[in-house]
């Protein structure tokens, strides 16, 4: 098993220039992203723009985008293993590693957001308290974790097989593969039930919070996965068939028609009602009492969905890689904005007391941010530099020497 | 109108003899000695006296000797109707019931050193004013009675220290005074921004 | 950067003029070196403040007040009076009395009386240790117009010459210490729970700071120390309980607990007691002799926002 690490050791070590060029910015990032938590460690969390009125921002606003990437990779997993579709099955295992990396962004942006990191030993089962059942931050940390390690196990487990020149067993793994499909569907849902179960912020309390969720998650996680093929498809000598990527992109079709769908059914019960419920919806899209800092990110978000749905919802425009890239992009921009800041910080305003007070991240926020994206980039980059010459069967247990 | 007159006028007279037989000489230093032990023995028993644990806050020694002034001795005749322009007193600006109250309708004609009695027809001290205010406004003072109306400081489970109506209201002007407020908490940080408008 | 942070506190923009070391620089051959650097840089930084932040491990390894032993306590008690020493200078008492037999706190507050002149805001301040500077203010004066009671067109910052002022009324609230709060169901890690007297409190120790509970909370009850909180040292208040007023540090949350320190010794709440038309009213709900179980009595009071049935322990009342 050591050799193992040697050899997967010099395979990240070396590189094409653009690979060390790609590491070497995605290690400054990360360097700027720790400089600016060091300051926030230092400070408090005053160098944010949180404020008692606005109490979660960019944070938890890029962890509830990365766990809808991280369960996106069910949406691999149902095709492949359930219905045997051949050219996605191919494939899934690079769904899984960005499963990995999303889930990792998740934990960091988590931690990013505590006040007392130092503290997070409290939430160690045992050692600490889990408030387990009551509270879901609890349960989302359990269920994000067993994902995590579903994702490591099983890929690792087929790897490792691979490695070792012999066959999957199939009888062994199958069972965590079939459980990782609803633990996927969980995550997304738990995520959301963390805001969806909060009866102060109306924006959040509606019970279409979650099938949204999932509609969105199936949105923008399949988007990254189609442009991550084509570039491992261009940079490595992995396969990744046409037909896999179009599948998918179906499949977006499909999750935007639902989200758009679900999106106007939120529209009609909040103005149709017309209560103050519409509030933070009204604050979101043409703005509240003069303030409106989200309006043109989310009409931005808006249009960009739409356009993609249209891209994705066309034969002709899904099987051009020009218009099927710009619609991924588009796709992960408009969920990105709606999924993160569009979803947490309308719902805290207005607050519960009925003031209105915006908020915006700050550079510091932002830094950080960019840090963990970056470090995301590069867990991803790194199981892809070793994942993928063991699926092409160039690094085995008999070819480690040869490098 | 002719009716009005005269009261005003025979007001008028009264008041000047009145003032004048206070600068004529009978200063307070004086009017103190004069007061006899009988005008302040233990304050008249009620029955609902032992209730509260009050706190007997004795007015000011040169308000309380009323009888001082208008003892028996001094004999001012006694008026039962609402004057404005009382040459004593000035400090005093009745706005207490409108029109319809005067003095006497509180201060106890028959020895100023109390207040009117209840229908036991035992004078009030001063020290137990909130007898008479809740002679009036019974539900205010059942309310206070209960502390919800009012203020107690103190502790929840033990001795309380209750304020007085007159702790709070002025009883010759009750009504609440307006304060000055404390500053108003500071606004957030906030984002600057573009105004949209609606 | 440090425009932002010198509206949100100045005392933060003078430690960051030291502090720029951005990797976008002139000179792009010197970024990989810079990178190290301030990787290193960064790595000492996270520990150093790993240190400094949790002082000593004795702090770092603290259990929940609710699972130490005695002697844990004791001891945890004796350490933070000599840290508040050390900082304030002053000798301090950590009180950690339980709740007294048979008592069910609640309080009442009567909008019909109350003037909104802020007394009871400052009381609270100065009773309670909260930070100066970012302000922390658990009790938020609500101004109304006469007509109606929709929070979406309510301030907290009007400042006439007088109140109360013509055609408003006034509506503090605060932690309403609800008897089916959602804000300790939300807690990750149980740091808030609700004592057996009522009492909804935070141990500021096992807080570890993710703000679930200011999302969760209907009535803006809860408060997070944004940055390291300011107490002038001669405005702090010794007399203190754990579970209370002692000095709390940066990056947790904090509460309203009813005066803990003073209603556990029978006192009133400080903001009862300053109250200059006496609109709060405090006591035992198990009691119905007592203050508040006459309002509930003989009043018609209301709860806010009853609909999500948070079942506050505060009541709002108006009195004729």
């Amino acid at each position: 098993m050591g050799g193992f690490f040697v050899g997967a050791a010099q395979r990240i070590i070396k590189g094409t220039t653009l690979y060390y060029v790609w590491v070497v910015f995605l290690l400054v990032m990360i360097a700027m992203g720790i400089g600016a938590y060091v300051k926030q460690m230092q400070l408090g969390l005053i160098v944010t723009g949180m404020t008692s009125y606005v109490s979660w921002g960019f944070y938890i606003g890029n962890f509830t985008f990365l766990v809808g990437v991280a369960a996106a990779a069910v949406l691999l997993i149902i095709p492949a293993y359930l219905y045997d579709f051949g050219p996605i099955k191919d494939i899934v295992i690079i769904g899984e590693a960005l499963a990995v990396s999303a889930l990792l962004m998740c934990l960091m942006f988590v931690t990013a957001d505590l006040g007392r990191p130092d503290r997070a030993w409290h939430l160690i089962p045992g050692l600490g308290i889990l408030n387990l059942p009551r509270s879901m931050l609890g349960w989302d940390i359990v269920v994000l974790n067993g994902y995590l390690f579903l994702n490591l196990f099983i890929p690792g487990y087929i790897l490792y097989k691979a490695y070792n020149e012999k066959p999957a067993n199939m009888r062994f793994i199958l069972p965590f593969i079939l459980l990782s499909i609803p633990w996927a569907v969980s995550i997304h849902t738990t995520t959301a039930f963390i805001y969806n179960g909060l009866a102060a912020r109306p924006f959040w309390n509606a019970s279409i919070l979650a099938p949204r969720f999932l509609a969105s998650a199936f949105c923008s996680g399949p988007a990254l996965i189609i442009l991550i093929f084509q570039l491992v498809r261009h940079y490595t000598k992995f396969h990744v068939k046409n037909e896999a990527l179009f599948k998918i992109a179906e499949m977006i079709a499909i999750a935007m028609a639902i989200n758009l769908f679900l999106l106007g059914a939120e529209f009609f019960k909040e103005l149709y009602s017309d209560t103050h419920h519409l509030s933070p919806l009204e604050y979101l899209y043409v703005g509240l009492q003069g303030k409106g800092r989200l309006v043109p990110w989310i009409w931005t978000a808006f249009t960009f969905n739409v356009i993609a749905f249209v891209i994705f919802l066309i034969p002709h425009t899904r099987k051009n890689f020009v218009t099927l890239n710009i619609g991924c992009v588009l796709i992960i921009i408009g969920i990105w904005i709606e999924k993160g800041m569009g979803l947490i910080i309308p719902g805290f305003i207005p607050a519960t007391l009925g003031e209105v007070w915006e908020y915006a991240p700050t550079p510091i926020e932002i830094m950080v941010s960019i840090g963990i994206w970056s470090i995301g980039a590069l867990t991803l980059t790194i199981i892809l530099k070793v994942l993928i010459p063991i699926e092409l069967g160039e690094f085995t247990r008999a070819k480690r020497a040869t490098t | 109108m002719t009716n009005r007159t005269v009261t005003c006028l025979t007001a008028f007279v009264i008041s000047v003899c009145f003032a004048g037989s206070l600068l004529s000489g009978s200063g307070l230093t004086w009017a103190q000695s004069q007061i006899s032990s009988e005008d302040f023995k233990a304050p008249p028993k009620h029955p609902t006296d032992q209730e509260f644990p009050v706190p007997l806050k004795p007015l000011s020694k040169t308000i309380t000797p009323c009888r001082a002034c208008h003892g028996p001795e001094k004999d001012f005749p006694t008026n039962f109707k609402r004057r404005e322009d009382l040459l004593v007193h000035t400090n005093i600006k009745l706005n207490h019931g409108g029109v319809r109250l005067w003095c006497l309708d509180c201060h106890n004609p028959e020895n100023r050193n109390y207040l009117l009695p209840l229908s036991d027809g035992k004078p009030i001290d001063f020290e137990h004013s909130y007898l008479l205010c809740g002679k009036c406004h019974g539900t205010k003072y059942r309310d206070w009675r209960y502390g919800i109306h009012g203020k107690r400081t103190g502790f929840w489970n033990g001795t309380k220290n209750y304020y007085l109506c007159v702790s709070c209201h002025d009883p010759h002007s009750p009504r609440f005074k307006p304060l000055a407020p404390k500053p108003p908490p500071k606004k957030p940080w906030t984002p600057k921004e573009p105004q949209v408008k609606r | 950067m440090s425009k932002i942070k010198m509206e949100k506190s100045s005392r933060i923009s003078e430690s960051e003029d030291s502090g720029t070391r951005c990797p976008s620089t002139k000179n792009p051959a010197n970024k990989e070196l810079m990178d190290r650097r301030m990787f290193f840089q960064g790595a000492a930084g996270v520990l150093a403040t790993m240190m400094v932040g949790s002082c000593s491990w004795q702090e770092f390894f603290q259990n929940n007040f609710r699972r130490m032993t005695k002697e844990e306590l004791e001891q945890t008690v004796q350490r933070l009076k000599a840290e508040y020493r050390q900082k304030y200078g002053k000798d301090f008492v950590v009180g950690t009395e339980g709740p007294i037999d048979a008592t069910l706190f609640g309080y009442a507050l009567d909008l019909q009386r109350c003037i909104g002149c802020r007394r009871c805001v400052y009381a609270c301040v100065e009773e309670n240790n909260q930070s100066r500077d970012p302000q922390i203010q658990y009790i938020r004066v609500l101004r109304f117009k006469d007509g109606e009671m929709d929070l979406e067109h309510s301030t907290i910052y009007y400042d006439p010459e007088e109140v109360p002022e013509k055609g408003y009324y006034y509506m503090p609230v605060q932690c309403q210490h609800c008897a089916n709060p959602p804000c300790t169901k939300v807690c990750p890690v149980q740091a808030t729970w609700t004592e057996p007297d009522g009492i909804v409190v935070v141990d500021y120790n096992w807080c570890i700071g993710c703000r679930y509970c200011m999302a969760a909370c209907p009535y803006m009850g809860r408060w997070f120390n944004f940055a390291e909180p300011v107490i002038p040292a001669d405005k702090v208040n010794v007399n203190t309980h754990y579970l209370g007023n002692r000095p709390r540090m940066r990056n947790v949350v904090e509460k309203c607990t009813f005066c803990i320190q003073r209603v556990r010794k029978g006192r009133y709440p400080a903001c009862v007691e300053v109250c200059p038309v006496g609109a709060r009213k405090f006591g035992n709900l198990l009691d119905p002799e007592s203050e508040i179980s006459k309002i509930i009595q003989t009043k018609r009071v209301f709860r806010l926002k009853s609909e999500l049935n948070t079942q506050p322990k505060f009541y709002y009342f108006f009195s004729i």
